[in-house]
């Protein structure tokens, strides 16, 4: 139908309705933009690099309890995502080409506030923000909140340090052969970052943000035989990891030495014959009001199965290190607790990109689920 | 593995692949960050192409991710996007770093080094989605990681398009 004669037809139907017709049932309404009620700690935020349209990525905002699509973020191409410590403000450190493909690179974290999810303001960053999968350790802040910390890679890998209260960019630390940034818990000027040696480089802040000092652990663990996974988790300012085979090591990073705890078997040897192994991208949680730890396992590892999703979930007591439940995996490759009292387990389902979601305060079991949620999501983080 | 396969639906599973060439990956981890990522990018395997060739049953070809070489490639696959196994789509840059595997062509028993170069400048390819990870290491291991875009040190674009596996070398048994 040509415009001429589909205007006046639109014009009568407009007239009808001002005109209060006698069907107009419903009741007149105005656009408007939904408000969000307050955040609560079991809303979570799927940060999705949308790898098929990888310059247009999105955070899925989603209520843990009613499984309601809360809203969207923007991660724009390769963004890296982290809250605030106060779950405030969600930041998003990514990079914008002024010919969305080419022309002019501007990097820059964009600031969301998480009570409208609008965008309210950003800060410039050196054009090195690594453009990687989302893992959880390449955009985080200090203990203080004070500062973001934003992981670089040109490959050559350094650490952005900016200022989220002068929102300013401060300074550029070198990391050579290191990766990810790990709060310390009880010292906010010092982080960490796992490094191809199998040392832990400590870097202390001085109080503009500037590097003060930097030191490298003893070799803690191999990343010849057994590598560990990227991601952290902490208990106070004991910070854990689990490696390829199965083995959690744990870093304490309280003083300007990280103290090291006795790598312990997720697997008996049993399990270990069928090469039961961790694996995802995300693979575990802890609740830290109860000291549990969960991990997403698959069985008949092998070379190369490191990013198989689970088949089963295990849950473990961290303070005696025992097993205390397994429970079907979901096909999770990312999992994330929150720290109420009432935790929920998210599980992103890595076959079909759906939201798992299972209530953890005391066995853990599958509730609910919302699928298909994301399209190439990696990265789970809950409201504080 | 394959598991991306149930959400891409991705062509039929097959070859099985040899493990742990451990001490040629520390080697290459090593020699790439001694050398600033820089390769030396051999010409088109040839290798392979015959072998194939004199198989009855056609084995995985370049458009599938079972393809030998494919084995640590995490991208699209060029080869469905206007290149091949070891060319970029027309109009698209080769990333001047890259990541490397090992992978053992079933054809002639050998393990071959694998350079994995993105193709950059455009958007996602969006075609042939795989995820292999065969000898992959987290990025502290920078040398041996696929989930960081390899255009990133491209100047006139870091864009990620598809994924190229381009044979740099035999790979000496471990």
């Amino acid at each position: 139908m040509s415009t001429w004669r589909r205007g006046p037809a639109i014009a009568l139907a407009v007239a009808t309705l001002a005109s209060g017709g006698s069907w107009a049932d419903v009741a007149i309404e105005q656009v408007t933009t939904a408000k969000l009620a307050p955040a609560t700690p079991h809303r979570v935020y799927v940060t999705d690099v949308a790898i098929s349209h990888i310059v247009d990525g999105r955070v899925h905002v989603v209520d843990g309890d009613s499984l309601k699509y809360l809203g969207m973020i923007a991660s724009a191409y390769a963004g890296q995502t982290t809250l605030s410590q106060d779950g405030r403000e969600f930041y998003v450190a990514t990079t914008y080409y002024s010919r969305l493909s080419r022309g002019e690179r501007t990097d820059v974290v964009d600031i969301y506030d998480t009570a409208t999810l609008a965008q309210v303001g950003e800060i410039p960053i050196p054009p090195k923000h690594a453009q990687a999968l989302n893992y959880k350790g390449i955009l985080r802040t200090t203990r203080d909140g004070r500062f973001l910390l934003v992981q670089n890679a040109t490959p050559a890998t350094s650490v952005s340090v900016v200022d989220l209260k002068a929102r300013k960019f401060v300074a550029e630390i070198p990391t050579p052969g290191c990766w990810t940034v790990i709060p310390s818990q009880s010292a906010p000027q010092r982080f960490a970052a796992l490094c191809g040696d199998g040392s832990l480089l400590v870097v202390t802040l001085d109080g503009d943000g500037r590097q003060a000092k930097m030191a490298r652990s003893a070799k803690f663990f191999d990343p010849d035989d057994d590598p560990l996974f990227v991601q952290s988790e902490n208990l106070g300012d004991e910070h854990l990891f689990v490696s390829f085979k199965g083995k959690v090591y744990s870093a304490d990073l309280s003083q300007e030495t990280p103290r090291f705890g006795s790598p312990w078997s997720l697997v008996t040897p049993a399990e270990a014959k069928k090469n039961w192994r961790p694996g995802g991208y995300q693979p575990i949680a802890v609740h830290r009001g109860t000291h549990r730890l969960f991990v997403t396992m698959h069985p008949n590892g092998k070379e190369g199965s490191h990013k198989d999703p689970a088949q089963e979930i295990w849950v473990f007591d961290f303070d005696s290190k025992a097993r205390i439940q397994r429970v079907k995996g979901a096909n999770a490759v990312s999992i994330s607790a929150s720290q109420d009292d009432k935790p929920l387990l998210f599980a992103l389902d890595g076959k079909n990109m759906g939201l798992v979601v299972f209530e953890a305060a005391n066995k853990l079991v599958q509730k609910r689920r919302l699928d298909p949620l994301a399209e190439t999501a990696f990265l789970l983080e809950t409201q504080p | 593995m394959r598991w991306f396969d149930d959400f891409f639906e991705r062509g039929v599973r097959g070859v099985a692949r040899r493990t742990s060439r451990r001490s040629a990956l520390t080697r290459i981890g090593r020699l790439l960050v001694g050398s600033a990522f820089v390769l030396p990018v051999l010409p088109f395997d040839r290798i392979a192409r015959t072998a194939e060739a004199a198989q009855k049953k056609s084995p995985p070809g370049e458009t599938s991710c079972d393809y030998w070489r494919y084995c640590a490639l995490d991208g699209y696959l060029c080869a469905c996007c206007g290149g091949s196994a070891s060319t970029c789509p027309p109009g698209t840059e080769a990333s001047k770093v890259s990541w490397i595997g090992t992978c053992h062509n079933p054809h002639d028993g050998k393990d071959y080094l694998v350079s994995y170069n993105d193709c950059c400048g455009k958007g996602s390819c969006g075609r042939c989605l795989c995820n292999t990870n065969e000898g992959e290491r987290p990025a502290y291991r920078m040398g041996l990681h696929n989930d960081i875009n390899w255009c990133m040190a491209n100047t006139d674009s870091t864009m990620f398009h598809c994924t190229t596996s381009v044979v740099v070398g035999l790979a000496e048994k471990s």
